[in-house]
């Protein structure tokens, strides 16, 4: 046995593709992404720490020193408001938060009851939430000295014992519509799945079209056929873009089906939210995969058409899934959103999308920038393919 | 009539190939500064009804020449004519001449016999009436109607070996190249492929038959080329062939050329 196993170690130990993908994979590619993915989020995290918050005060003179709090704080701009639809101006971004006080209400230690202020936000990402921390911190400092406050009266009655514990009772309005606080992590985990289903789909197709003429010796032979190789290769990159495209065709389909029945058949709350997103978003849904399909599909013809052998071929896509997934995980990044610069990173870009579609927050503008930069990429890589499909050291690599 | 002249055909080594070379002791006089010269001067002809047997060692270039043939590879130099016309400079036009098959070729294996030959037929461009003559004529020759609904993969050796010469002839091509088609066959299906080749000798039909095995060119071979070291160093009649040794036999001709050569080398 032990002989056998000599043998088979020293054969792997020398092919020089299992050492890549399982010690540099490992050792250093997986560090350097871990690296920068924890980087960015880091950096974002930061950002949101220090960014300014605008906060603007409604009927605070009632709860003394309340005010005077926020505006010592360091990075916290108070603002005027003219309305009194605080839905509307945070949802235009008017202001991040505002602190109403409600009419007639005094501050605990005065009153002796608990009181309860209202905080009206949006907070449907990772980096909100960072804010609203940043927030409740004063409260709680602003609790802090009304229970030294009421301390200081200490024959209080049973009723206001929840006032000493918690003098001021913060009722959080946050406006981020249910579809946006659980289509943020659900959005990013379908984007995800969708992506897969589309590489994993066009993987054995590609090695059935491409090394898989070499192997069953039917190259040649088509190759020697009138028909010209461009024409080939299209119709080969065709199957695989058909196969990898009707398995996220047949999830989306099915995604339709099963939101409708767990929605409605079964009335399961906590994914209502599926309900919500348009007929229109799930086709533009299915509109963004059209040229992330070619660009793996073109890509994995690429290699197939080039390896020697299956063994080899399959070497070959391991690495190409992860240029799949992890531009895909970077998408899962807290800050990370759609906007004019990540519209234009491949794959990072469809998965951000995607996202914004299922959360329905999505700018429709940065769709169509992201489907021609996608789209041209898409060109390149299938026109690569067809000049590659011509290479006689492609084709009779030895 | 098929006519080669002065085929040549080069390999550019990559880089780092080409670096890798520079450190090794090479023997080899078809390496060169950067390149690799696989096919140096190759000329032969086959007239119509004749059967060429290609031989030579391995490596010697006899795949380049036929791929060349083929119009699989673009020769670097030199001349491949059918009927006069150059199919260098007409790749299509050679498509349609030239049938070929290898020892190595395959079938289609999820695809059914009939579906495999007719899918060639159709990417020769042949019509659909046309192409139902051509099946029936060859199925009835190669007695394959009896199989020509299984699968490629539910074949046995010969079966399959009938299949792929089958696809290889639907489009009635002038030209013939075999390329060690009997490599690896067991005797029965080997016999197959020979009998084949037999029944196109005497017809308009050019045949070129590259093999390691003497008695097979013996027994088809009007003609024979021997190539070594990517140049042509014999073509002349079977006769002439077997003339070169003492005791007149194509085994000793075979090791007299190919050792000369190698005693030069």
């Amino acid at each position: 046995m032990w002989l056998v196993y000599k043998k088979e170690m020293m054969e792997l130990l020398r092919d020089k593709r299992t050492l890549i993908l399982s010690i540099l994979l490992p050792t250093v590619i997986f560090p350097i992404i871990f690296f920068f993915v924890g980087k960015f989020s880091g950096d974002r995290a930061q950002e949101a720490r220090v960014q300014e918050i605008e906060i603007a005060f409604v009927n605070a003179e009632q709860m003394p020193g309340l005010r005077d709090l926020f505006t010592a704080e360091k990075n916290f701009k108070k603002v005027n408001i003219e309305s009194n639809n605080y839905k509307e101006l945070v949802l235009s971004k008017d202001v991040d938060f505002i602190l109403e006080v409600p009419e007639g209400s005094l501050a605990p230690s005065n009153s002796r009851v608990q009181q309860t202020v209202n905080l009206h936000y949006k907070g449907a990402s990772q980096l909100s939430n960072i804010l609203s921390n940043r927030v409740n911190k004063i409260f709680e400092s602003y609790n802090n000295v009304q229970r030294n406050k009421l301390g200081d009266a200490f024959n209080i009655p049973n009723a206001s014992l929840k006032a000493f514990n918690k003098p001021l009772e913060v009722e959080n309005k946050n406006y981020a519509s249910k579809r946006e606080r659980t289509g943020e992590i659900a959005g990013a985990m379908i984007a995800y799945i969708l992506i897969l289903l589309a590489i994993a789909g066009a993987m054995y197709p590609t090695l059935e079209v491409g090394v898989g003429e070499k192997e069953r010796g039917t190259l040649e032979t088509l190759l020697l056929t009138p028909m010209n190789k461009s024409r080939i290769v299209l119709a080969k990159f065709a199957v695989i873009f058909s196969a990898s495209f009707s398995s996220v065709a047949f999830t989306l389909l099915s995604y339709l089906f099963w939101a409708y029945i767990f929605t409605n058949a079964l009335n399961l709350d906590a994914i209502g939210f599926l309900a919500n997103v348009s007929t229109l978003d799930i086709l533009l849904i299915g509109v963004l995969l059209i040229p992330l399909t070619s660009i793996f599909a073109s890509i994995m013809l690429s290699a197939s058409i080039y390896a020697k052998n299956m063994k080899e071929a399959q070497a070959y896509m391991s690495p190409i899934m992860m240029l799949g997934f992890v531009p895909v995980l970077v998408a899962f990044v807290p800050g990370m959103e759609l906007n004019w610069k990540t519209a234009m990173i491949p794959v990072t870009n469809v998965a951000l999308a995607m996202k914004d579609l299922i959360k329905g927050t999505v700018d429709y503008s940065l769709i169509a920038v992201l489907l021609v930069s996608t789209a041209l990429i898409a060109g390149a890589l299938l026109f690569f393919v067809t000049q590659f499909f011509k290479k006689e050291k492609v084709l009779f690599r030895s | 009539m098929i006519e080669i002249k002065n085929l040549a055909k080069t390999f550019a080594y990559d880089k780092k190939e080409a670096k890798a070379r520079q450190k090794k002791v090479i023997t080899d006089p078809r390496e060169g500064e950067g390149v690799f010269h696989a096919v140096k001067d190759v000329s032969f002809n086959v007239e119509p009804g004749k059967v060429l047997g290609l031989l030579g060692p391995n490596g010697a270039g006899k795949t380049t020449t036929l791929r060349m043939l083929s119009t699989a590879l673009q020769p670097t130099e030199g001349q491949i004519l059918i009927d006069g016309k150059d199919v260098t400079k007409d790749p299509l036009y050679a498509t349609k001449q030239i049938g070929f098959l290898s020892g190595k070729t395959g079938l289609y294996h999820r695809l059914t016999v009939q579906e495999n030959v007719e899918y060639f037929g159709r990417m020769h461009g042949l019509a659909k009436n046309e192409l139902d003559e051509r099946l029936d004529k060859i199925f009835t020759l190669l007695d394959m109607h009896s199989f020509a609904g299984k699968r490629a993969d539910d074949l046995s050796t010969g079966m399959s070996q009938r299949a792929s010469i089958a696809r290889a002839v639907i489009h009635n091509p002038r030209v013939l190249v075999f390329d060690e088609p009997t490599t690896g066959l067991d005797v029965i299906s080997a016999k197959t492929v020979l009998d084949f080749i037999e029944s196109y000798r005497g017809t308009d039909m050019s045949v070129i038959f590259s093999t390691h095995h003497l008695h097979e060119v013996e027994q088809l071979c009007d003609q024979v080329c021997l190539i070594d070291l990517g140049e042509s160093k014999f073509f002349g009649t079977t006769e002439e062939f077997s003339a070169i040794s003492d005791n007149g036999d194509l085994y000793s001709s075979f090791l007299k050329l190919v050792k000369v050569q190698k005693e030069v080398a």
